[in-house]
């Protein structure tokens, strides 16, 4: 018994090593990237039992994990409440009502309605007035101040 | 009563105010102030009677009173336009009277734009031509004094008004006004 494993000892090991020798030769010469190519990933990923996949992991763990300070701090809060769309959030949610019931009354609903209104006879007679002057160059629409606030929004 | 929704006065915070905001804000301006002037000469003839039992008869054609008229239109303009850059007019139509290079307006501004703003009446009105004709809406005070005229009004906060009453009363904003239709179209700040 021990003079076979005398014997079977440095021959495992030799096999060993021919082995790893072999795998770096093949996958020096293999394309990776190529082989990849080639596989249907989607087609894999099908036959993956995500639910089961999910079960066996805990999720609470995971989440300990994170530190949701860092993570808050790498949010740009004022870049995300810009992408909501403000308008659609009063229309379609009980917001609008609030707003409806709790701000102005009918003076300030006319007061709206006039000042709208005048601004857009303002941009009416403008039009007309550029068009009368044929200018080439179209004239600045407020003042730089102005405009340079309105682009750092 | 339905308000149109004010996006496109949205956009336009900020920009030059145009001849019907401003002629708008200015005949409100004069019915205010002569209101206010013809309450305070009534208001000194009932004094006066009270104290001294005689009467006084206010005549248009009066020089005292006409120089008591533009003193007071002077101090009417000239003080709102130093304190806030705003008369009551300017501040019902939601504009306001800024440098010509966007920012507040020192007193001083204010008071210069009172002085000279009588120029603008000269020759059958054509200093106000600037306002239409300028390319930055400015009537000839404005070019004397170095200002210029914005809106700036809290269009946002009317725009969300007008979606919360539509969506309260349960119709499309597009249906209620012409404003409505291609200023939805414009991008908003």
């Amino acid at each position: 018994m021990t003079t076979r494993r005398r014997i079977t000892d440095p021959v495992e090991q030799l096999a060993q090593r021919v082995a790893e020798r072999v795998v770096e030769l093949v996958l020096s010469v293999l394309d990776v990237n190529a082989l990849l190519a080639q596989v249907d990933v989607n087609a894999l990923l099908a036959r993956v039992d995500v639910a089961a996949l999910l079960n066996r992991v805990d999720l609470n763990a995971v989440l300990a994990q994170v530190d949701i300070g860092a993570l808050l701090d790498r949010v740009d809060i004022n870049d995300v409440l810009q992408r909501v769309d403000v308008d659609a959030l009063v229309e379609h949610t009980d917001l609008g009502a609030v707003i409806a019931r709790s701000s102005g009354g009918v003076a300030t609903e006319a007061l709206d309605a006039g000042r709208s209104m005048s601004v857009g006879l303002d941009q009416f007679i403008d039009r007309w007035v550029q068009r009368a002057l044929r200018r080439k160059h179209p004239a600045p629409s407020a003042p730089r101040a102005l405009l340079d606030g309105e682009a750092a929004q | 009563m339905t308000a149109p929704a004010p996006a496109r006065a949205v956009t336009a915070q900020g920009h030059y105010a145009g001849a019907v905001s401003r002629f708008l804000a200015f005949v409100i301006d004069l019915l205010a102030s002569t209101g206010v002037f013809a309450l305070a000469l009534a208001g000194i003839s009932y004094a006066a009677q009270i104290v001294s039992g005689a009467q006084i008869h206010w005549d248009r054609q009066d020089i005292v009173v006409v120089v008591l008229f533009v003193a007071w239109e002077f101090f009417y303009f000239g003080y709102s336009w130093a304190v806030s850059g705003r008369t009551f007019g300017m501040a019902v139509l939601g504009v306001q009277v800024v440098r010509a290079d966007g920012a507040a307006a020192e007193p001083r501004r204010g008071v210069v734009r009172a002085l000279v703003f009588p120029l603008s009446f000269l020759l059958f009105g054509l200093g106000f031509l600037g306002i239409l004709v300028q390319r930055e809406r400015r009537a000839l005070h404005d070019l004397i004094a170095g200002t210029a005229v914005v809106y700036a009004w809290d269009a946002r906060a009317a725009r969300l008004r007008f979606l919360a009453r539509e969506a309260e009363s349960g119709a499309r904003p597009g249906d209620a006004s012409p404003l409505t239709g291609d200023a939805q179209a414009a991008p908003e700040r």
